[in-house]
């Protein structure tokens, strides 16, 4: 009889309301096999993994383990199941020691399962995934990321984890550190363990993983012997038919547009020496999978990480990098990606948000003049599609593509505005609400603004900018024109990293 | 009288009448029924003469009460020093009469100004908490005052200007609650008007988001501090006035009386929310609460007591019901 798979996952489908995240995948695993899920953002890897992980439950379909069926209903029973999920976001908490890290939540004690907490065990399994001089009583937030990340990997393995699913576990790490992950993944593979390796990195997966398995739009389009492939094959895989969109050829360049110019920009701990000159009435992409720094640069140009250096200057004159108002007295404008945490002031109105930024502007000895701001308001609004009566309604209630509209449209229109950031401009926005945000970006640059913005997702970058620059781990990787620029080198280029990768 | 009512933060917006707003409104209801019942039942409340003491006692909480509110607006929490700051600064007015009355009052309210000032920018630029920095500062204040003045109380020079006036009644009214009119006009206007005013509440509703829209986060904070300070040292010159004399002690409940008025006004605790009117409301709800309680006859214990719980109350019901009381 032959040895069960690992894992059998058979025809899942998840539905959210009306969105197919999977639709009647199936996917299996070997032991001591290392297998890649590739895919967009929204093709249904994280879904699949939350199932696995007991986060979510399917709405049909079959899971089974060695052989035998299962259905994890939390993570805590995923967890006694053999399945660990060592998340892109670190859950260590940083004051406690890395051994009381390994023992946090573990299941041990209450299961009596086999193994032990012991100190020789977890010294034994640091020392295997290259952490041997890492002490026992050190406190975690003391070591470097990657170090933390590897940390996370023995939790996993501290808990007699079959299957441990490495959800993009080199997105923030640095290549030295990216090593010590793959060399401990390997390490892993060879005493048998199954690994699901989630990444965007068609070169870690070209290096590390035996099988690849690829899904898009929440549908299965093929499992495949890495041997087999290279780069192209998976891009082509991943894509299936990208539409064309977007504006081909370039806007007229406005008549004396500002010029930036960024010369050795260094964010710590990932951007070092960026560089890039961007020229108004041109919208200017960063394109890049989650950690490849284009927000980080974002930003810095925001004024938002102190610790950024570097010269930025704006049509001759000299940015001040690291405080916000400094920086918005020179001009520019920046919108977080994140609008409910930082972007938007969710129970002020609607009117009060659009003028947060330009309220100088709109007063006289101080005070606010309200026939300047009402003029402003209605003229914003107009832009934005939304109806001149809401202006007074509190924009935490409104849906999240008019929220989004309302901050991108706080940016724009402003004399004094010279350089428009927007990190994410679109994000989890439908889209109609897309196109709309779309064109506010557009009509800001018509201006003869600098506009820069970020994107994880290769259908916003070519509907949108003129210029495209890839970035991977923080660099960057190419800079194309929209016309020369095609959907399968942007994607080859945001997941581009076999030099990183050459093991 | 319907303030509590309103006082809750929203962070989210809710179209649903929940639990706790029928919980929140049900309570205001109650609140105001039974203080209703009260004014009624106690003999002499509405008489000229205790409605007069009714407002002159809301009148120094007040003043102070309005500043206070920028700090609570601007998301600081509270100042938990201003007593103590008035106490120095009724003792600075009467040192300094002995430059004329035009200049005492300017050296006290630069004075009082500055140290509380001082502390906004302590919390602005590190990101301290308030709560912690303005408790520090209230005993470094009470140190350095009381090795001034040496423990003994301060009294005005002989033969100084007159400043009588200043705790008088002018045209039957105490001085004290035109200058308490006068702070919550000028204090209102200008928090709801001003360019300054508006970045407070936003900053206040959420100090990433200020921070992201390039707002001057420092100066904002020093200045909801500042604003504290000038209102403290008013409070401070009309207590000095009224006492001829200043010592340490002299103010008393100021800071928990203050506080008390901003959250019963139904400014949120959290910031962003809030107005000076509501302040001014909160202020003579208190006062009236207080006075009741000494025409019944209950002592002042009694009646810290009473004022403890419903601020308490207030607290936790602002919690409850802006969904932060649910994190489990």
């Amino acid at each position: 009889m032959p040895e069960p798979m690992r894992l059998e996952m058979r025809e899942i489908t998840k539905t959210y309301g009306n969105l197919r995240a999977v639709d009647a995948v199936s996917f299996d695993l070997a032991p001591g096999e290392v297998h890649a899920l590739l895919g967009h953002n929204g093709a249904g890897k994280s879904t699949l993994v939350k199932i696995l992980s007991g986060v979510v439950h399917p709405d049909s379909g079959q899971v089974l383990i060695d052989g035998v069926e299962v259905s994890p209903r939390n993570p805590r029973h995923a967890q006694e199941l053999g399945v660990a999920l060592v998340d892109q976001e670190l859950s260590l908490v940083t004051v406690l020691t890395v051994e009381e890290n390994l023992l946090l939540g573990s299941l041990r004690r209450s299961t009596g399962n086999s193994g032990s907490t012991s100190p020789e065990a977890l010294r034994a399994l640091l020392d295997d995934l290259g952490l041997s001089h890492v002490k026992l009583s050190a406190p975690t937030g003391n070591l470097p990321i990657g170090e933390q990340q590897l940390v996370e990997i023995a939790r996993a393995l501290s808990r007699d984890a079959r299957i441990i699913i490495l959800d993009e576990p080199t997105a923030t790490l640095s290549e030295l550190e990216i090593a010590k992950v793959f060399a401990a993944v390997r390490g892993l593979a060879a005493q048998g363990k199954s690994v699901i390796y989630v990444s965007h990195r068609l070169g870690e997966v070209l290096t590390l993983c035996q099988r690849a398995t690829v899904f898009r739009d929440g549908k299965l389009v093929g499992t495949r012997n890495v041997a087999e492939l290279d780069r192209s094959g998976i891009v082509e895989m991943m894509l299936g038919h990208v539409p064309e969109s977007g504006r081909q050829g370039l806007a007229e360049v406005p008549a004396n547009p500002e010029v930036v110019t960024i010369t050795g920009l260094s964010v710590p701990p990932r951007i070092q020496s960026f560089d890039l000159t961007i020229t108004g009435g041109q919208i200017v992409g960063l394109a890049g999978q989650v950690g490849c720094g284009a927000s980080e640069v974002l930003r810095a140009l925001g004024g938002l990480i102190p610790e950024a250096r570097g010269t930025v200057d704006i049509s001759g004159s000299r940015l001040t990098l690291g405080s916000p108002g400094r920086v918005r007295a020179e001009g520019v404008f920046f919108a977080p990606n994140d609008r409910k945490e930082e972007g938007l002031f969710l129970s002020h109105s609607i009117a009060d948000n659009l003028v947060a930024t330009r309220l100088p502007r709109l007063s006289g000895g101080g005070f606010i003049r309200k026939s300047l701001q009402s003029l402003n308001v209605n003229r914003l609004l107009a832009l934005t599609g939304i109806s001149a009566e809401r202006r007074g309604t509190e924009v935490g209630s409104l849906s999240g593509g008019n929220q989004q509209k309302v901050l991108i449209a706080r940016g724009i229109e402003q004399e004094s505005s010279r350089m428009l950031l927007f990190d994410e401009p679109a994000r989890g926005v439908d889209v109609g609400g897309r196109a709309d945000i779309h064109e506010l970006i557009r009509g800001a640059v018509a201006q003869g603004n600098a506009v820069l913005f970020s994107s994880t997702e290769l259908d916003e970058i070519l509907d949108l900018a003129d210029i495209i620059v890839t970035m991977f781990a923080g660099r960057i990787v190419s800079i194309r024109s929209r016309a020369e620029a095609t959907a399968a080198s942007i994607l080859t280029d945001m997941t581009h990293g076999s030099e990183v990768m050459s093991a | 009288m319907s303030a509590i009512a309103t006082m809750t933060p929203k962070r989210t917006a809710r179209p649903a009448v929940g639990a706790p707003q029928r919980l929140v409104f049900g309570l205001t209801v109650l609140f105001v029924v039974v203080l209703l019942a009260a004014t009624l039942t106690t003999d002499g409340f509405y008489s000229v003469q205790n409605i007069k003491a009714i407002v002159n006692a809301a009148s120094l909480v007040g003043i102070i009460a309005v500043g206070m509110t920028y700090i609570v607006i601007s998301g600081n929490l509270f100042s938990l020093s201003v007593g103590i700051t008035a106490a120095v600064c009724a003792m600075t007015f009467l040192w300094a009469l002995r430059f004329g009355m035009i200049a005492g009052i300017i050296i006290t309210i630069a004075f009082g100004a500055t140290v509380i000032g001082l502390q906004g920018l302590l919390v602005g630029y590190t990101g301290a908490n308030p709560i912690i920095v303005t408790i520090g500062a209230g005993a470094l204040q009470e140190a350095v005052a009381t090795w001034i003045s040496g423990g003994v109380s301060v009294y005005p020079p002989d033969g100084g200007p007159d400043y009588a006036f200043l705790a008088g009644p002018l045209l039957g009214i105490p001085f004290p609650v035109y200058v308490f009119a006068g702070v919550v006009i000028i204090g209102g206007i200008v928090l709801k008007r001003s360019t300054f005013g508006r970045e407070i509440y936003l900053m206040g509703e959420s100090p990433r988001a200020g921070r992201a829209a390039g707002l001057p986060i420092t100066r904002l904070t020093t200045g909801a501090f500042v604003v504290t300070g000038i209102c403290v040292a008013i409070a401070g010159i009309l207590i000095g006035a009224f006492n001829q004399s200043g010592t340490l002690t002299a103010t008393g409940t100021l800071t928990v009386d203050s506080i008390s008025a901003v959250l019963v006004g139904g400014t949120a605790v959290v910031g962003g929310r809030g107005s000076v009117w509501r302040t001014a409301v909160g202020a003579l709800i208190v006062a009236a609460i207080g006075d009741l309680l000494l025409l019944r006859g209950y002592s002042t214990p009694v009646q810290l007591l009473v004022l403890g719980l419903i601020v308490t109350t207030v607290v936790i019901l602002s919690y409850v019901n802006s969904g932060q009381g649910r994190r489990a």
